[in-house]
């Protein structure tokens, strides 16, 4: 028998797929010898650039065009396994709509904001585009000026775009699309431990004994974790897992306590733990004594709504919603003593005895528990609160920074943690947790950068959804959004997004590789290089590193979000954007570009074109005429380097599958705070949360306050928008090519049976969601694997074709102004 | 993925994580699918190879396995295409 080449390739995919799990295939399905050299395939790695899991992918080239992946075997994180979301990794970048050209709105052969869309060449884009933010500059100042980014751009893009906006155009109006994603964490990171980002490790997986899931559908969003998870559970027969959801889902399939509850009350339940943990003796009073500090919050700290909505009128704590004021373990105690097991039972209308064992789970000493939590408590009018909430029950009990016993923040994007967190794009922060409000860290920031001493702003900009409402209000008008959809993720579209994008006054340009509608909604359209088009970094969840290199060119005059950054860089003068002031005092800066002082400064640009591996392309290199990937992530790792926020040298990570920061001598750290895994920790301590000055973490003692809207006589249903496994966030790439829209062809509205019985409504007919806000036509499902309970209905967010966002609140946390997509009012009726 | 050069082949192989006491009506379940086959399982892990025109057409395959009752995860491991001149097939 011969062996086809269609049989050859089945083998060796096969193959692949049995070494992931150390199976061995029977002789007859082992693959020829030689197989894999024949497929005459150029294999590189790079991490997946979905969600922020960040599995390491193989990426096999033949003629210039992607043509085969596979799991990484070496990469630590996925063990040569990839979620189905990996069969779009390369597909993405081959949609037949990928944009290859700028393109501009005129009419009569000039811009004009009513115009239509025409092809220019880059020069007249960025010609329109830097005349127009020289015009708001001139006009109103700095503040005018904002930027959008995201948590999927590179390491070295997210640190070009902060430079370019706090140092060259002195705005810190920089926010990520992170905002909505899970600002919450990073701000309770900070406010609790003092650093960012987790203490734990995806290792934790293989020690834990208990896995408690708050609101995170792992089976379907991190899969990869999920198996992780799954394996521990199956193969340990002792270990338990705990899903809470507000509807069952697949992950509530394997869960050995699956609790459904009401939207909001995971503060009852958070708080009712904690009492049960102290009322039955089981806080770790060594521990605490010896690690921990009580604090009181603000309360009653309003919803983030415009400051004239009743709400924030009615709100008494809004003032100073981060106020945390100093207590004690036993004000805690009584505090959390109101929340009994009844009281939680009555808010959230769980029984009793699954309340209980789920408090027994981190009640008992004897059980290592991991927690796990992503949209679902950050995107919460009280994020930062339910985050400090799980930190109590880890605090009081130590389960905390060693193998197993773990309160983990998933994340959403590829680089959310490794851009918008570590790099500092947010509107308040710099690199290594500096922030801009303190003097010290701007001029470490001015020292590193060789910048002038006063240069870099102090204000706060504006967070997301201020954006929003500052363009509709006409005090932002230029506006530059690189690598995100935000015209379908952000909340209450209708009325606080697209009025500012077609404001006459503003200034709108989108950098995409496709059309999506924020694209569309532009004045300005950069056509962008994606994910291995162009040379990359990004840190995922568990503070790993991972580079990759460009592996195929982009279509057409597509160009790297840095490219652009940096190129439009050199359209501008100091004298154009810094006041006289600070040229006179600094006159060496004077007559230099943009491009001079922030990129070929001497220090980003001091390594040459000859280090970069001649077996890969580097476009903006070639262009640029250094090695600008390694000159920007070596100055930028001085921010973090004896900080504990260290990164290893930049050609280090082209060899490795990634390393968890603080990486010191080449060591990376699985564990931070914990004696003999941490460095940083002082000798004879055993813990240490050095973030802190006191060396100790927040108990916080904060209420539960219900959510800014509720089901009431006119708009009888909580909604709660979310993802599903088919397709990834807001779907501009996963839904990009026709065929893609086949399988989940349009969003649908999942609804208890009884509740569409009583309306009248069948299943699959159309109907209409509507809120205060404004309403969404779709289809109904009351069957499937999302059963949601009575009164609450469920809509995927990913169809650009079905806005949910029209419905939704832009109520947000008004700590770390991340939105609540989860929690608001409407009403169903047959469309 | 590079496609447009003639019809294409998409190869490709998949773990398959199941519950132990579901395994053989799973295996069945997937044998059942077109163009897909277990070819070998163990330990509740199902190696299967999935074939189809499009990364759509067998993304959309494993993604209706991991909604089989008794599957606890299906995940991607190799996906490779192919356009059918290559493979010899055409005559």
């Amino acid at each position: 028998m011969t062996l086809s080449r269609r049989d050859m390739l089945k083998a060796q995919a096969a193959a692949i797929a049995a070494s992931t799990v150390g199976i061995s295939l029977p002789a007859a399905a082992q693959p020829v010898p030689g197989g894999a050299e024949a497929l005459q395939i150029k294999w590189d790695k790079a991490p997946c650039r979905f969600c922020g899991t960040g599995c390491g992918v193989m990426v096999g080239v033949r003629e210039g065009q992607v043509v085969a992946t596979h799991g990484d075997m070496q990469a630590e994180v996925n063990r040569g396994l990839n979620c189905v979301k990996g069969y779009f990794l390369s597909k993405i970048m081959y949609g037949e709509d990928r944009l290859t050209q700028p393109l501009l709105r005129k009419r009569g052969g000039e811009y004009s904001k009513d115009g239509d869309f025409e092809p220019v060449s880059w020069d007249e884009a960025f010609d329109v585009m830097a005349e127009q933010a020289k015009r708001v500059l001139r006009e109103k100042g700095p503040r005018a000026l904002a930027m959008f980014g995201s948590g999927q751009w590179t390491i070295w893009e997210g640190y070009a775009a902060s430079k370019l906006m706090r140092a060259g155009f002195m705005s810190n109006n920089l926010d990520p699309n992170a905002r909505h994603c899970m600002a919450s964490a990073a701000t309770a990171f900070i406010r609790t431990f003092g650093i960012d980002e987790p203490m734990g490790c995806y290792d934790d997986f293989e020690h834990a004994d208990a896995f408690v899931l708050w609101g995170a559908n792992m089976a379907e969003m991190h899969p990869v974790l999920w198996t992780r998870l799954s394996d521990r559970r199956l193969s340990q027969a002792h270990v338990r897992v705990a899903s809470l959801q507000t509807f069952a889902n697949r992950t509530s399939d394997l869960a050995d306590i699956p609790i459904v509850f009401r939207p909001g009350t995971d503060l009852a339940i958070l708080n009712y733990i904690a009492h049960h943990i102290i009322s039955t003796g089981r806080v770790n009073e060594d521990f605490v004594n010896e690690h921990a500090a009580f604090f009181v919050g603000q309360r009653d700290i309003g919803y983030g709504l415009r400051p004239e909505h009743p709400l924030q009128q009615a709100a008494t704590g809004a003032d100073d919603p981060g106020a945390m004021t100093p207590s004690s373990f036993e004000a805690f105690a009584d505090f959390v003593s109101t929340y009994t097991v009844d009281e939680a039972s009555r808010l959230s209308g769980v029984e009793p005895d699954q309340l209980e064992q789920l408090a027994e789970l981190y009640a008992d000493p004897d059980r290592k528990v991991m927690s796990l939590w992503t949209m679902g408590f950050n995107q919460h009018i009280r994020g930062v609160w339910v985050n400090h909430m799980v930190y109590n029950l880890h605090l009081l009990t130590g389960k905390i920074s060693e193998p197993g016993n773990s309160p983990f923040s998933l994340t959403g994007q590829p680089s959310a943690c490794g851009t918008p967190r570590e790099v500092g794009t947010f509107a308040h922060r710099l690199p290594a947790d500096m922030v801009v409000t303190n003097p010290e860290h701007r001029r470490l920031a001015e020292s590193i950068w060789r910048l002038p001493n006063g240069l870099l702003p102090d204000w706060v900009g504006a967070h997301a959804v201020q954006q929003d409402r500052s363009l509709k209000d006409g005090d932002i008008n230029f506006y530059w959004v690189q690598v995100n959809n935000n015209m379908q993720a952000a909340p209450n579209i209708a009325n606080e997004t697209y009025p500012g994008y077609r404001n006459p006054d503003n200034f709108i340009v989108v950098s995409e590789a496709y059309p999506t509608i924020t694209a569309r909604s532009a004045d300005l359209i950069l056509p962008a290089a994606m994910w291995v088009e162009k040379e990359g970094a990004y840190g995922n969840a568990e503070r790993r590193t991972q580079f990759w290199r460009q592996l195929v060119e982009a279509p057409g005059e597509a160009r790297s979000d840095l490219w652009q950054l940096m190129e439009f860089s050199k359209r501008f003068t100091t004298e154009e954007v810094w006041p006289e002031e600070i040229l006179d005092s600094n006159p060496d800066y004077r007559g230099k570009t943009l491009f001079e002082v922030l990129f070929a400064n001497g220090k980003a640009d001091q390594y040459s074109m000859d280090e970069i591996d001649a077996a890969y392309g580097n476009h903006e290199s070639e262009d640029f005429g250094f090695y600008v990937q390694k000159g920007l992530f070596e100055e930028y790792a001085e921010f973090g380097r004896g900080k504990a926020h260290d990164l290893d040298y930049f050609d280090a990570y082209h060899q490795n599958r990634g390393l968890r920061w603080p990486v010191v001598d080449g060591q990376e750290t699985k564990w931070r705070y914990r004696e003999g895994y941490d460095p940083y920790v002082t000798e004879g301590r055993g813990l240490e949360f050095y973030g802190k000055e006191d060396r100790r973490a927040v108990i916080l003692a904060v209420p539960f306050e219900p959510p800014a809207e509720a089901p009431d006589a006119d708009y009888d249903l909580w909604l709660v928008t979310g993802r599903v496994l088919e397709h990834w966030h807001s779907g501009s790439m996963t839904m990009r090519v026709p065929e893609l829209y086949k399988a989940y062809p349009g969003a649908v509205c999942y609804m208890h049976p009884d509740d569409a019985r009583e309306r009248g409504l069948n299943r699959g007919v159309e109907i209409r969601i509507e809120s205060r806000r404004g309403d969404m036509r779709t289809r109904l499902e009351t069957r499937g694997r999302n059963r949601v309970p009575r009164g609450v209905v469920f809509v995927p967010w990913f169809d650009a074709s079905q806005l949910i966002n029209k419905v939704t609140l832009d109520a947000n946390d008004p700590i770390s102004r991340q939105t609540d997509f989860k929690k608001c009012a409407v009403r169903i009726t047959l469309a | 993925m590079a496609e447009g050069r003639g019809a294409a082949v998409h190869i490709s192989s998949a773990i398959v994580l199941v519950r132990p006491d579901r395994v053989p009506a799973v295996t069945e379940a997937i044998n059942a699918l077109p163009d897909t086959e277990v070819w070998h399982g163990e330990a509740g892990k199902l190696v299967v190879v999935l074939e189809g025109p499009t990364s759509r057409a067998v993304g959309d395959r494993l993604a209706g396995i991991a909604l089989i009752d008794g599957v606890i995860s299906a995940n991607l491991v190799y996906e490779q295409v192919e356009t059918v001149e290559s493979l010899g097939e055409v005559s």
